[in-house]
């Protein structure tokens, strides 16, 4: 019987061509993935060779003064990019995954932006997310608004319900059919994704593979519960495409407006604008004050005092930090709102299914905001790391050539955030269980005719 | 006269048949409710960006302005900042706006990126799209229409009265028309209430007082939108027209939706970054440095290109140090340093401005077969949100910077010693009444000129496919059967 509904639901000219098309785009998306994932591998390697030469080059040139050639050295740090991350780019192609800065002021570099072409970002990203959260229900709309509904309306379903001895194990049977058949094509383009981008399979890929795996599973019980209202098609493809649009358009673009008018930022530019200021100012201002401030921050650089010129490195370096110190609040601010706006919409994906999973998948990719604003904590623990490094040679003006510039090498940051299982699964699997309970009780209140 | 009668009274009836179906009312109370959103979103979103922008804008200069007296070169680093002001058909069209840094710090000797996009702020919800009166027009009332407009033929074909239509002597064009008319009908119930509602927030916005460069954008925002949706009612009465089944004319309807505004749009895109590859912003600024290297680095005492310089201005006024020239000699040679290395970062741009342009060319020229694109490029450039409009922006701040940079070297030549204080010297400076003398950084978006020029390619193709549409009109016409 499975048998020869499978033969029946694959024969059709609009299954063949709907399965061939997803599974063209699957790959696509994964040649996408690939070359996304070449180019970070690629800017790390440039990242890697332009910091070697940069420091060679400006060590020759300010050989005399370490406080001078340290207002130009840049050094990098990479957000590790997983290879999971070519299957949900996320946000790494708006944020950058390589910082490089200097000593100096932290707040002027940590927001530098990465070099985009707007256009790409609006349309975004052809990923496997992109066509696992668009595309599969759109396939699996189109493969179940009709059943039942196109076999009454032509006629064939009396006659299936009389040769049949149970109908609703039959309908379950042709779900059975359909569902098989696009887990297999879901399994196939991943099982590609794993050899074609090296994704290794570790509990991240696990979790990934199921939580796509339940997304399916949801649209196709949202479409059993239509189907169980036994209404005609036209009725049912309407809405199962309604369904599609609020779920993946409508929906979440409110909640983005939300989160964004309720959680607004105008700390970033505040921040900037003091920071600016709190440098700057103390050119203007006397030279002991700042450094009483410096020395409170740092009292191990106690006994460096200021010294009789009217220029000195220590003096500037304090500024600097100044401009840093000053803005903390600000700083804070931006940071704990991010956090808040984070945290909002986690919970509100939390009821839509959609959006539950798109954040999920880019959870499980490290490419999430989470994984961002944690970058940018490890960028700030990495700045003040090389700042107690070259504060006291700075003020003790060791010699240039005598530092070992080869050392600094370019730093990766890896992101170990535990993926958890209940958070990822559980919300779907309870949409799932409901649609299928109620759309059981459908089918057994109402006998099928 | 009596044609018209024929249209008129089909468009009636077939309006008073949707409006039988109790669904309607709901959906249509629903797009509109969310028209209200849009526009109220859209409302506070642009006046808090404004004001946020204004604030600032306000506030960096005030604090320009408030630096005491000091060596021009300190203020060229303080700097300037560039915030972006939307325009106010923005509010009805975000277009890449989120993806838009909102800030660019403007300082000597640097190109800064533009920082601070809501993008970079948001998770990765932003990317399913926002809720504008723009994406309203341009997606959900096509699909509407749609499903209003699949029954249109299709089922008075099921029904056989099709047969009984004709045979009454109408033709299939009044036919046609008039369930063009009918379906129009119905979205103009809501495409009308909501142009009063967007023209009266615009003119409120700006205090009722409107240029003619607004104007103009606006008119051209409402007739092209209006031509956009009759274009998807012409759509939907030829595919029901020419299906055998309602249900046939419905999955058509559907496809056709789902390939113009969800598929093509992102696919086309896609294969335009996917073959012209943009270099990375590592590769990007150590290109630059290498070309200022090549060129000339003013940090090198023994740089060959300098030293050209030096040992000229040294024969002219016949002096043996640049000490002992009459003016400031480091102004001079830090504005011939940013001369060279704005020159090279600006050559660098447009390469990679090319590149951008490339990618973005495919979606382009999609517009022909797309007429969402082309819509959504034209609406987009209207209200100032495109991608030209961001360069733009990006360009004017450029040029402010340099102006200003250069303006600080020149008055460090001007009035700054050329002899080099002592190590305990007070470091020299020039009165804070010359910080005023620098101008306040001001973004002027594209006229309406300059959009229709970059969106020439969409204009042409809504025309092309309103040529089309009355071809195809006519062939059905001729051709359709009542079978």
């Amino acid at each position: 019987m499975l048998v020869l509904l499978f033969k029946n639901f694959i024969r059709s000219k609009g299954t063949k061509i709907g399965l061939l098309f997803l599974l063209i785009i699957g790959f696509i998306s994964l040649l996408i993935g690939h070359q996304f994932q070449e180019k970070q591998q690629n800017n790390i390697a440039e990242t890697t060779l332009y910091q070697k030469e940069h420091i060679a080059r400006n060590a020759t040139f300010h050989k005399d003064e370490i406080g001078l050639l340290l207002y130009y050295i840049k050094f990098s740090l990479v957000n590790n990019t997983l290879p999971i991350n070519s299957l949900a780019i996320g946000q790494r192609d708006v944020n950058p995954s390589i910082q490089n800065v200097t000593i100096r002021g932290l707040e002027g570099q940590k927001y530098d932006s990465e070099l985009n072409n707007p256009s790409n970002l609006l349309s975004g990203n052809i990923d496997f997310s992109f066509v696992l959260l668009y595309l599969f229900p759109l396939l699996i709309i189109a493969f179940s608004y009709n059943i039942v509904s196109e076999e009454k309306e032509s006629g064939t379903w009396k006659i299936v319900a009389t040769q049949s001895p149970n109908t609703f194990l039959y309908i379950l049977k042709l779900f059975y059919v359909r569902i098989l058949s696009l887990i297999a094509l879901l399994t196939l383009i991943l099982l590609a994704a794993v050899l074609f981008l090296q994704i290794p399979l570790d509990q991240s890929f696990f979790v990934f593979y199921g939580l796509s795996i339940l997304y399916i599973l949801f649209w196709f019980g949202v479409c059993f519960f239509i189907v169980s209202l036994q209404k005609n098609s036209n009725f049912n493809a309407v809405i199962l495409l309604t369904i599609w649009l609020f779920l993946i358009i409508i929906l979440p673009a409110g909640i983005n407006t939300y989160i964004i008018n309720t959680y607004k930022v105008p700390e970033a530019l505040e921040l900037t604008l003091t920071q600016r200021n709190a440098y700057h100012e103390k050119w203007d201002m006397d030279k002991q004050e700042t450094l009483d401030k410096f020395y409170k921050h740092y009292p191990q650089f106690k006994n460096y005092v200021l010294p009789d010129k009217e220029f000195s490195w220590l003096w500037y370096y304090a500024m600097q930090q100044m401009g840093d110190d000053e803005s903390a609040v600000q700083s804070k601010e931006l940071e704990a709102k991010l956090e808040q706006r984070n945290r909002a919409s986690e919970w509100i994906a939390q009821f839509i299914p959609t959006l539950h999973t798109q954040i999920q998948l880019n959870e499980i990719a490290k490419s999430d905001l989470r994984n961002q604003l944690l970058f940018l904590k490890e960028t700030t623990k990495f700045h003040e790391k090389l700042r107690l490094h070259f504060y006291p040679k700075i003020f003790d003006n060791e010699p240039v050539d005598q530092q070992k510039w080869k050392a600094f090498k370019v730093e990766t940051f890896k992101d170990n955030s535990e993926i958890s299982f209940v958070k990822a699964f559980l919300p779907l699997l309870l949409f799932n269980l409901l649609l299928i309970g109620f759309g059981w009780r459908n089918f057994r209140r109402k006998v099928i005719i | 006269m009596k044609l018209l009668h024929t249209e008129l009274l089909i468009a009636r009836h077939f309006k008073n048949s949707v409006f039988k179906n109790p669904a309607i009312y709901i959906i249509t109370s629903f797009i509109g409710a969310l028209l209200l959103f849009a526009a109220f979103s859209g409302w506070d979103n642009y006046k808090s960006q404004n004001e946020t922008s204004e604030k600032y804008q306000h506030e960096s200069r005030e604090d320009w302005l408030k630096n005491p007296d000091k060596n021009p070169h300190r203020m060229a680093h303080y700097g300037n900042f560039a915030f972006r002001k939307s325009t106010s058909l923005s509010v009805f069209e975000f277009g890449m706006e989120p993806f838009f840094g909102n800030a660019i710090f403007l300082e000597a000797h640097k190109q800064n990126t533009a920082n601070f996009s809501e993008a970079g702020f948001s998770n990765s919800m932003l990317r399913f799209g926002e809720i504008s009166i723009a994406m309203v027009l341009q997606i959900l009332l096509p699909l509407l229409i749609f499903f209003v407009g699949f029954n249109a033929v299709a089922f008075e074909r099921e029904n056989g009265t099709l047969k009984i239509l004709l045979s009454q002597g109408i033709s299939w064009k009044q036919l046609l028309f008039g369930k063009i008319l009918g379906i129009a009908n119905v979205v103009m119930l809501l495409f009308v209430p909501t142009l009063i509602v967007v023209v009266l927030i615009w003119l409120t916005l700006q205090n009722f007082s409107i240029s003619a460069d607004e104007t103009v954008k606006m008119l051209l925002f409402i007739g092209f939108h209006f031509i956009y949706l009759m274009f998807f009612c012409v759509v939907a009465v030829l595919v029901s027209a020419s299906s055998k089944t309602s249900k046939k004319a419905l999955v058509s309807l559907i496809g056709i939706w789902l390939i113009f505004t969800i598929i093509l749009p992102r696919t086309t895109q896609a294969i335009g970054a996917y073959l012209y590859e943009a270099p990375s912003k590592i590769k990007f600024t150590s290109n630059i440095e290498e070309d200022i290297l090549k060129e000339g680095d003013s940090h090198n005492p023994n740089d060959v290109h300098y030293k050209a310089i030096k040992d000229s201005l040294l024969r002219v006024y016949k002096v043996d140090s640049v000490q002992k020239l009459p003016f400031n000699y480091s102004g001079f040679i830090m504005t011939e340093g940013e001369k060279i290395s704005s020159n090279i970062y600006n050559k660098h741009l447009e390469d990679l401005l090319k590149i951008y342009a490339k990618q973005n060319s495919f979606s382009k020229a999609f517009s022909f077969l797309n007429p969402y694109i082309a819509m959504k490029n034209l609406s987009m450039g209207l209200s100032n949100t495109d991608y030209d409009s961001y360069i733009d922006f990006q360009k004017q701040a450029e040029v402010y910077r340099y102006n200003m940079a250069q303006k600080m070297n020149a008055l460090q030549i001007k009035y700054i010693s050329n002899k080099k204080p002592g190590p305990n010297d007070k470091p020299l400076k020039i009165g804070k009444e010359h910080w005023a003398e620098v101008e306040e950084f001001h973004y002027e978006p594209k006229g309406i000129w300059d959009v229709l020029k970059s969106e020439i390619i969409s204009v042409i193709s809504i025309f092309l496919w309103v040529i089309l549409l009355f071809i195809l009109i006519r062939i059905a016409a001729k051709n359709l059967k009542a079978i």
